[in-house]
Parts: C-alpha cells; sequence; structure tokens
C-alpha cells in the first residue's frame, strides 16, 4: 500500500512539473493502447472463427462461376476486410496526434517561460525552470507514446493485409 | 529746491525787467530773494558745524570699534588654543577608549552585522504580524550598535537573541490571531487569519500575503483549486493533521502565482488570427459532430437493411437495393451498371464536409504560426524602436506571439480526431455500399431463383 501511494505520488509530481497537456497525452496513449489491445487480441483469436466461417460458406455454395457468385465473394471479402481494418486508421490517427500533443505542451510550455521572463526579468533561472520542464516534458511524452504505438499500429496494418490477401486466395473459384 | 526757485525767479526778473508796470512787485522779489540769500548762508554754516561734530563722534567710534576688534581677536587666539588642546584631549580620549573596548569593540562591529540581519529577517517574516512590538527593540539595537558614543545597554543586546528564538518558535507554530486584512477591493475588512510558521498566512477559505509595509493582504489570484480547497478545512481544525499547500519561498510561488493570466486574458493575446483560428475550430468541430451524428443513424439504417429482405428507401442500401428490386427483369451487365450509378449518387451525402474538416485540421496550425511571425515581427519592431534594454516587454511580446501556435494546435487536435471518426464512419457506409450491395444484391437473386426453381 506504500510503495503504491509513493508510486502514486511519484506519478503526480511527474504529471505537475509536465503541467495538463501531460493528461491529455495520457488520455490519448491510452485509448490507442485500448484500441491496439483490441486489434492484437482479434487478429490472433476472434478473427480465425470469422475466417472459418466465411470460408466454410464459400465451399457450401453449389456453384462458384457465375457472376452472382463472384459478387457474393467480393461482398464477403469486402465484409471480412471491414472488420480487419476496423480501427486501424483511428489508431493511426492517434499515433500521428501523440506528437501534435507533445507540441502543443512544448508551446504553453515556452509561454510559462517567456511569462515568467516578462514578469521577473531574464535574471530569475529558478522561476523560468518550471515553465522549461513543461516545455521539455510533454514533447518526450509525446514521443515515447508515438513510438510506443508505431511499431505496433504497422505491425497490425501489415498483419491485416495479409490475413485480407490470404481470405482471397482460400475462396477459390473452382476445385 | 529753493536754489532752483531763485535763480527760476532771477531768470523771470530778467525777462521782464523793461516791465515798467509790474516795478513795484520787482522790488518787493529782489527784496525776498536778498533775505533767502541771508538765511540760506546761516543755515549752511549752522549744517556745517553739525557735520563736523558728527564726523568727531565717528572718530571716537572708530577708536573704540578698533580697540574691541584687537580685544576680540586676542579673544580668538586663545579659543583657537584651547579647541586645539581639547582636540588632543578628544584624539587621546578615543586612544583611550580603543584601548579599554580592546577585543569588545569587535565583538560590537559583530553584534551590529547580526543585528542588522535579523532585522531584515524580521521585518519581512510573518511571525511580526501577531507580535507587533519586536520591530522596536531590534530598531534601537541596530541604532545603538551602530554609533560609537552610545553602547547598547545589557537589556538591549538581550533583544536580539530573544528575538531570534521568538523566530524559530514562531516559524514552527500554526497560530489563528485577528488581523486587518486588505481586500482587493481596497476594503479593509478584520478577520480571523491563521498563520502557518513563516510560511503562509490564510483566512476567509482564502491564501493572504504580507507585503513590504507589513500588511497582510488578500491574493489578487488564488492558486489552483487543489491548494485553496484544503484552506477551509484546515482553518475550522482544531486537532489532527490537515493538509495545506504552504510555500516555503515566502510568499515569491504565491506572487507567481498571481501574475498568471486566465484563460480569457490568453485568448486575447492571440489577438485577430487567434480568435479567426478558434472560429474556423469551432466551425469544424461543429460541421464534424453533425455529420457523426448523420452517419451514426445512416449506419444504424444500413444495418438494419442489411438483415431484412425488403427494400426500405429511408436509407442508401435500401435505396441501391430498390433499383434491383426495379430491374430485375433486366441482363447482369445492365443492373451493374444502373448499381454503380446509384451508388454514385449516394455517395456525396456520406462524404459531406470530409474535405472542409481535413483542410481545416491542416490549415489552423498554419493560421497559429501565422499569428506566431506576426507576433515576433511586432515584437521585433518594438525591439529596433526601444532596443534591448527591457527584456520583459520582449518577453511579454513572444509569450503572446506562441499563443496563437497554442491556438493553432488546439483547433487542429480534436478536428484531426473528429475527422478520423467521421471518415472511418462514412468509409465503412461506402464500403458496404461499393463492395457489398452487388453481393446482397446476388443472394436476393439466387433465393428468388432458387424459389422459382422449386
Amino acid at each position: 500500500m506504500l510503495a503504491l501511494n509513493e508510486a502514486f505520488d511519484a506519478i503526480r509530481a511527474f504529471m505537475e512539473r509536465g503541467g495538463d497537456v501531460l493528461f491529455l497525452i495520457l488520455a490519448v496513449t491510452f485509448i490507442m493502447w485500448v484500441l491496439i489491445v483490441e486489434r492484437l487480441w482479434f487478429l490472433s483469436l476472434e478473427y480465425k472463427k470469422q475466417k472459418n466461417r466465411v470460408i466454410d460458406a464459400w465451399e457450401a455454395r453449389s456453384e462458384r462461376r457465375s457472376w452472382y457468385a463472384h459478387k457474393i465473394r467480393a461482398a464477403m471479402v469486402s465484409e471480412a476486410n471491414h472488420n480487419l481494418f476496423q480501427g486501424v486508421n483511428l489508431i493511426k490517427t492517434l499515433v500521428a496526434l501523440c506528437p501534435l500533443v507533445g507540441l502543443l505542451g512544448t508551446v504553453t510550455g515556452m509561454i510559462e517561460v517567456f511569462d515568467v521572463m516578462g514578469s521577473q526579468g531574464s535574471s530569475n533561472a529558478r522561476a523560468m525552470a518550471a515553465g522549461v520542464s513543461k516545455a521539455t516534458i510533454p514533447t518526450m511524452a509525446g514521443m515515447v507514446a508515438a513510438l510506443s504505438g508505431v511499431f505496433l499500429s504497422t505491425y497490425i496494418e501489415r498483419r491485416a493485409k495479409t490475413e485480407s490477401e490470404r481470405l482471397e486466395d482460400s475462396l477459390t473459384m473452382d476445385h | 529746491m529753493k536754489k532752483i526757485l531763485t535763480s527760476v525767479a532771477i531768470i523771470a526778473l530778467g525777462l521782464t525787467g523793461s516791465a515798467q508796470a509790474q516795478d513795484a512787485d520787482m522790488q518787493s522779489l529782489l527784496n525776498k530773494v536778498r533775505n533767502g540769500t541771508v538765511s540760506e548762508s546761516a543755515a549752511h554754516k549752522q549744517r556745517e558745524q553739525e557735520f563736523l561734530k558728527a564726523k568727531q563722534d565717528q572718530q571716537s567710534l572708530l577708536t573704540k570699534a578698533e580697540a574691541k576688534q584687537a580685544e576680540l581677536e586676542r579673544e580668538s587666539a586663545r579659543l583657537e588654543e584651547a579647541r586645539r588642546q581639547n582636540e588632543a584631549e578628544i584624539t587621546r580620549q578615543l586612544e583611550v577608549q580603543r584601548e579599554r573596548l580592546g577585543q569588545l569593540s569587535e565583538l560590537f562591529g559583530v553584534l551590529q552585522q547580526a543585528a542588522g540581519d535579523a532585522r531584515s529577517t524580521i521585518s519581512t517574516s510573518h511571525i511580526t504580524l501577531d507580535n507587533p512590538g519586536r520591530m522596536a527593540e531590534i530598531d534601537t539595537l541596530v541604532e545603538k550598535a551602530s554609533e560609537s558614543s552610545d553602547l547598547p545597554t545589557l537589556n538591549e543586546i538581550r533583544a536580539w537573541p530573544a528575538q531570534m528564538m521568538l523566530e524559530m518558535v514562531g516559524s514552527g507554530q500554526v497560530k489563528t490571531f485577528s488581523a486587518d486584512v486588505r481586500l482587493n477591493d481596497g476594503n479593509t475588512q478584520t478577520m480571523d487569519v491563521t498563520r502557518v510558521g513563516d510560511f503562509v498566512i490564510v483566512g476567509d477559505g482564502k491564501y493572504l500575503q504580507m507585503n513590504s509595509k507589513g500588511e497582510i493582504s488578500e491574493l489578487q489570484r488564488q492558486p489552483s483549486s487543489r491548494f485553496t480547497s484544503t484552506v477551509s478545512a484546515f482553518e475550522n481544525a482544531t486537532t489532527g493533521l490537515h493538509a495545506l499547500g504552504i510555500d516555503p519561498t515566502r510568499g515569491q510561488l504565491l506572487n507567481l502565482e498571481v501574475e498568471k493570466p486566465t484563460i480569457m486574458e490568453r485568448l486575447d493575446q492571440g489577438g485577430l488570427i487567434g480568435y479567426l483560428t478558434l472560429a474556423l475550430g469551432a466551425i469544424g468541430v461543429v460541421l464534424a459532430v453533425f455529420q457523426w451524428f448523420y452517419l451514426a443513424l445512416v449506419t444504424g439504417k444500413v444495418k438494419k437493411q442489411i438483415r431484412s429482405d425488403v427494400a426500405n428507401t429511408n436509407n442508401p442500401l435500401g435505396r441501391v437495393l430498390a433499383v434491383y428490386e426495379n430491374n430485375k427483369s433486366v441482363d447482369v451487365e445492365t443492373l451493374e451498371l444502373k448499381l454503380d450509378e446509384a451508388i454514385l449518387k449516394e455517395t456525396p451525402a456520406l462524404e459531406r464536409f470530409l474535405t472542409l474538416i481535413k483542410l481545416i485540421s491542416a490549415v489552423a496550425p498554419l493560421f497559429g504560426l501565422l499569428g506566431t511571425v506576426t507576433g515576433m515581427i511586432e515584437t521585433f519592431q518594438a525591439i529596433t524602436l526601444f532596443g534591448t534594454g527591457d527584456p520583459s516587454q520582449m518577453a511579454g511580446g513572444i509569450s503572446a506571439a506562441l499563443m496563437t501556435t497554442v491556438e493553432g494546435l488546439v483547433v487542429a487536435i480534436p478536428t484531426l480526431l473528429l475527422h478520423s471518426f467521421v471518415s472511418g464512419s462514412s468509409k465503412g457506409v461506402i464500403h458496404v455500399l461499393e463492395e457489398q450491395s452487388a453481393g446482397i444484391v446476388a443472394v436476393h437473386a439466387e433465393k428468388e431463383h432458387a424459389n422459382a426453381s422449386a
């Protein structure tokens, strides 16, 4: 319990040093990771069932050559793709958003630095330090958050593309 | 005056000498003039005598004065001598005093310095607020210690350690007392204030400060709610532990808090470009939210349509399926063309505002940059005019310039996010229309064929 309290205090101190923008980064990162985990879970567990269902439905068809069959196949692939790529764009947007929010923190921190300079002159380095830490910590946090998401978002996108192509290959026209 | 009159009379006589008719008058005038001359010379003689007498008197006075001067000069010389002797005596006496003071003189020097330091500490200390008399004591000590003529007494010296002890004890106390507080509206109010050591004063649920004149005044702006929310509970507490934010720098941190501008003041710093950016952002957000709700509605209806067999024209997919229902007899190629045409008709409503929202999210940071650059230009123009002598003026200009960048980002971030949401749901519906509508049609057709053949 004490260790938990200490950890909470440390986080709060970090958050206060970095300013309010850090909460925004935290929120963005949290949503991003929820989406990433959901995608990974879907790709590794949920998707296999869907894929088998689609293949079975296709195999159960009496004929697979007519215009109707082609359209039905396209519809099946499209629906699977829709499921595969759901949220991928949002993840990518959130990854792009992280450095932007970091930049917001930098600018607000710099404003604070210049405010202090405006009221106290440039000699009070101690008073300016708070603004400088508010300028640098969100940048770093934004970068770290973006980096943490960028690899997995690329992985998820590539994996979804591969799975989609594989499904298309499995739905063969003739036997 | 008399002389002038006489001469005028003589001239007049000369001029009128030939006038026979006035002979008698002229005779009398002549007599008058003669008499006048006689009396005049008598007066002159008298005056001459008076002058002579006065001259003798002056002479005697001068002699007297000269005698006095000589006497005074002798006196002056005597006093000069006495002064010289006294000076020598003073020097000797000081020497004696110095000798007698010995190491004590150094001690008094240290005392003077220490007391001076203590006075500056005490004058800015919060503990002086509820111990009003202490400045007088320490002032007397500092004054006495700085003079060489009058040595401070033992009691006066004792004031110094006593005040230092009071300072130490007081900085560990939490004390509530009644005091006059200058409020922000200019009025003075007597209220109970609580002093926490030498660090902070609170009263009436607010943080107070002590100004340079030793008065208590309300802070122009209170610190963030996380700190102010603890004040009331702390004030009302009588026992136990209670949280309170304290200012270990004795007011500096709280003063920094006062100088922070409010959000409205901040927005104002952004100027015209800032407001323009925010207006653009508001338009973007309103459009995005509107379109998002619209798409959510459409998506719901499309999902319902996929499950049902009857084409309902209240949704895009239903309208596409209706095209099939009306053209069951045509061949496959024509049907495909007709379906494509129907889908093409549906897409504009689904993609409405998307480009505009994307544009706003891309343009907002550029607006911010524009505002920053124009702000910087203004700042540097001010430097050209007034020089860099006042860094605070320059820094204020830069912080105002950066505000537009903030506003640009504040607009860009939510519009970008909203664009992602809206384009996601719009793409979802369009995918269904473009890639699955033909499939759904095919399923319907096959079902009907099966029914027909059965």
